[in-house]
């Protein structure tokens, strides 16, 4: 289970997030939607500690994470790294490394795996996410779809409980979108606990579990695809939905 | 002979003021913070044997000079003299390399025992060192353009030509610059060169405006065939000793450095060795024999001599002279040296880089990732070792450290040698440039990188190790290449602290042999064969991480 608690991030004076609460279930899938400049990527960004938060506390399984800088919060961002992956808008592959070495690269090194089973296992991933004929490609050579599903794989071999996804198909055309999206939901029929954070709608209404529509720093509401898709109660969630349906 | 032209450095250059004054502060407390070895200057010559003198082969004749029969070999009358000495003492000698200006530096650090290189007596030097009596008197020879009728005494040096001042060349910190500067003070324009042979080859060649060269007798009369185009002018004149200097507390051995003298002054093998290079005149038959306290001599007394016939006898044996050479001779004489001593540069090069890199990151990460405490020194340490000259920073370790050493560990005599010395002060030097650009490349490895490599569970300093700084070697890699060429040419600097490079060395050959144009080109041709390589690596490397980035 993920659970945050009244998580509060302020810029200079201005509150970005102003106490945001969620839950997300083992197994289920997440989506965070919204205008942009409403904080979801911020939010997503608190849980692996690559943004900071004032106030508030986050909980994955026997971890908790607090607001306070110190020992104590690196190490629990430490192990919460191990145990939660992310997806980034721009990949973010290691040029210097072929795409195998880019999935083997934390498990031989963090989870001191023997490189054997790591090398093993990682060949496993990629021919799940359809990149197996790729292993010895250089991350330059691949299309940016290729690129996510080997960032994809990249984050599946450490084992995660979850995966935090960033934007993962805003960077990419219709087409490449289409490969990553079905990586995706492959995952999430699979179990894969997620956390995603995303304009495509169809991924939202046709995968998720909790669907949550978060402006100017609060959630505005939350419920399930057919809910916040059919049946929208809040005034800010229809106008979103009708400013995204122009798009 | 066709000779490349020398270039003269002004004496009023601010550089090269600074850059001497700085030296010699640096110089002058390092000196009064030196504790002075024990008393024991013979006893410690005598237990291991060996006489260890200082002088600079560069100077080259008639004092200290490479053979010309067999460039490998050290002749000059100064050499004689050290065995004369040693033998005296009942040791062997043993002659040491330092740059000319820097040898009582050399006896102060202890690395030597007797300087021995046509340093004069004055009362500075008196008070500093232990001076031994004069083993030659010498006097100024003025010299001008055969050609050139314009100049027929002193007082004419007085009066400007075509409303412009004189220029003369002297030998800087020489006893000719002293005496110049006091006979015609501003009226003169004093041009300082860094040879003796340059300062007489730039008046032959009238370069920049210079038609006038003083110079010491010996120097004259030993070079006389290889200057066809200089005369000498008015009488000889301005008569200063040369004298042997130990450190000021080694009262036993500049006894017995007096003694040797005196005696070899006395059975003629003094004459002997003057005759042999053609500088023994009458002159030598008066000199100052007056010692001080310490047994030293004191400057201005002289006392004429009855021992010699007053001429000039040339014909006992053979005499050694000037013999300049030229072609392929010379190449094939003294090449094989200047190779030797292109192994030295690249041995200096390739131990100190790599040191430099080294150095350089853990700079650059403290400055980028250190807490304050460290990030702090290290830019002030990139300001300071930027911001001073390199010879400044040679020349600090090698009398600094060994003298930081004895407070840290006393009496435990660790010292650092000239190799070491050199390498650590080049390694430091280049380790400020390697810093800010390996800083740079850190700096231009997207965020994302870093963001990547935690979000999978990697410390900072493993996303540091396996996957920033990685990155960051490939793109810094072309511009430190190009710092690696630059710093095999910055080797050439070492020799202010003893380490007889190829530079240095093409100085001492070419000054010896007169053949600056033959010996330049193979010189030039030996540094260009070592970073040429290098260069072509760059264009390489920095194709290639074009090529990798296009994808």
């Amino acid at each position: 289970m993920i659970e945050l608690t009244n998580i509060v991030k302020r810029y200079h004076q201005q509150e970005v997030l102003r106490g945001v609460s969620l839950r997300v279930a083992d197994g289920e899938v997440c989506v965070l939607l919204g205008p942009s400049g409403g904080g979801k990527s911020t939010l997503l960004r608190t849980i692996n500690g690559l943004e900071s938060f004032d106030s508030g506390s986050i909980r994955i399984s026997d971890i908790i994470l607090n607001a306070e800088p110190g020992p104590q919060r690196d190490q629990a961002l430490l192990e919460i790294r191990k145990r939660v992956g992310m997806v980034f808008q721009q990949f973010n592959l290691f040029p210097h490394r072929s795409v195998l070495e880019n999935v083997t690269e934390a498990p031989i090194h963090v989870l001191k795996q023997p490189r054997d089973a790591a090398v093993q296992n990682a060949r496993r991933i990629l021919a799940r996410v359809g990149m197996g004929d790729k292993e010895n490609a250089r991350p330059g050579s691949l299309s940016g779809g290729q690129q996510q599903r080997v960032a994809i794989a990249r984050t599946l071999a450490m084992n995660p409980e979850a995966i935090l996804f960033d934007e993962p198909t805003s960077a990419l055309d219709p087409r490449t979108t289409a490969e990553v999206i079905s990586v995706m939901t492959d995952l999430a029929a699979s179990g894969q606990r997620m956390i995603v954070v995303t304009h495509a709608m169809s991924f939202a209404r046709t995968v998720a579990h909790q669907v949550h529509i978060l402006h100017a720093g609060r959630i505005a509401e939350s419920g399930p695809p057919e809910q916040i898709f059919e049946d929208p109660q809040e005034p800010i969630t229809r106008e979103f939905l009708s400013e995204a349906a122009k798009a | 002979m066709n000779k490349k032209p020398v270039q003269p450095s002004v004496a009023r250059s601010p550089f090269r003021f600074s850059t001497q004054t700085l030296l010699t502060l640096a110089a002058a407390w390092m000196i009064a913070s030196l504790n002075v070895t024990a008393d024991d200057g013979l006893d410690r010559i005598q237990q291991r044997d060996t006489l260890v003198w200082g002088a600079d082969q560069e100077g080259g004749g008639p004092f200290v000079y490479p053979n010309p029969d067999d460039p490998s070999q050290l002749v000059g009358f100064e050499v004689e003299l050290a065995q004369l000495i040693a033998e005296h003492l009942g040791v062997k000698a043993e002659f040491s390399q330092g740059q000319w200006d820097k040898l009582p530096d050399l006896l102060d650090r202890g690395d030597i025992d007797l300087v021995l290189n046509g340093y004069e007596w004055t009362s500075n030097r008196a008070q500093r060192y232990g001076v031994s009596i004069p083993y030659y008197v010498f006097e100024l020879q003025l010299l001008g353009r055969t050609a050139d009728d314009s100049l027929t005494s002193w007082d004419d040096l007085l009066k400007p030509v075509d409303g412009r001042k004189r220029k003369i060349s002297v030998l800087g910190g020489s006893a000719a610059q002293d005496y110049v500067e006091k006979f015609a003070g501003d009226s003169v324009e004093i041009v300082l060169f860094e040879g003796a042979t340059d300062a007489m080859e730039a008046t032959e060649l009238g370069l920049s405006g210079i038609d006038v060269n003083v110079q010491d007798l010996p120097v004259w009369i030993f070079y006389a065939d290889g200057f066809q185009q200089l005369r000498t002018i008015a009488p000889p004149t301005g008569r200063g000793f040369y004298v042997a200097m130990t450190r000021k507390a080694d009262h036993d051995l500049l006894k017995a450095v007096n003694e040797s003298l005196l005696r070899a002054l006395q059975d003629g093998r003094l004459r002997k060795v003057f005759t042999k290079y053609r500088i023994w005149n009458d002159t030598q038959a008066t000199r100052g024999l007056e010692t001080d306290v310490d047994g030293g001599f004191v400057g201005g007394h002289t006392e004429s001599l009855s021992n010699g016939s007053g001429t000039n006898d040339r014909d006992e044996e053979e005499t050694a002279s000037y013999q300049p050479s030229g072609g392929w001779e010379v190449i094939r004489q003294r090449g094989g040296l200047l190779v030797k001593s292109a192994g030295m540069t690249v041995l200096l090069s390739i131990t100190s880089m790599p040191i430099a890199v080294f150095i350089g990151l853990l700079i650059a990460l403290a400055r980028l990732y250190g807490p304050w405490y460290l990030g702090k020194p290290a830019a002030v340490y990139v300001e300071l070792v930027r911001g001073t000259p390199l010879v400044l920073q040679l020349y600090l370790i090698y009398f600094l450290v060994p003298k930081l050493l004895d407070i840290l560990f006393p009496g435990m005599g660790l010292t650092i040698n000239a190799f070491a010395a050199a390498v650590m002060g080049l390694a430091i030097n280049y380790s400020a440039y390697e810093a800010e650009i390996y800083r740079g490349g850190i700096q231009s490895i997207p965020r994302g990188q870093m963001e990547a490599a935690i979000s999978l569970g990697m410390s900072r300093g493993l996303a540091l190790r396996r996957i920033i700084i990685p990155q960051a070697t490939r793109l810094v890699l072309p511009p430190m290449t190009n710092d690696f060429i630059a710093l095999f040419k910055d080797t050439a600097v070492c020799s202010v602290i003893t380490v007889v490079e190829l530079s240095k060395q093409y100085y001492i050959q070419a000054r010896s042999a007169g053949a600056i144009v033959e010996l330049g080109l193979l010189t030039a041709l030996l540094y260009l064969a070592m970073s040429y390589p290098l260069s072509v690596m760059t264009n390489r490397l920095e194709k290639n991480l074009s090529q990798e980035r296009r994808g």
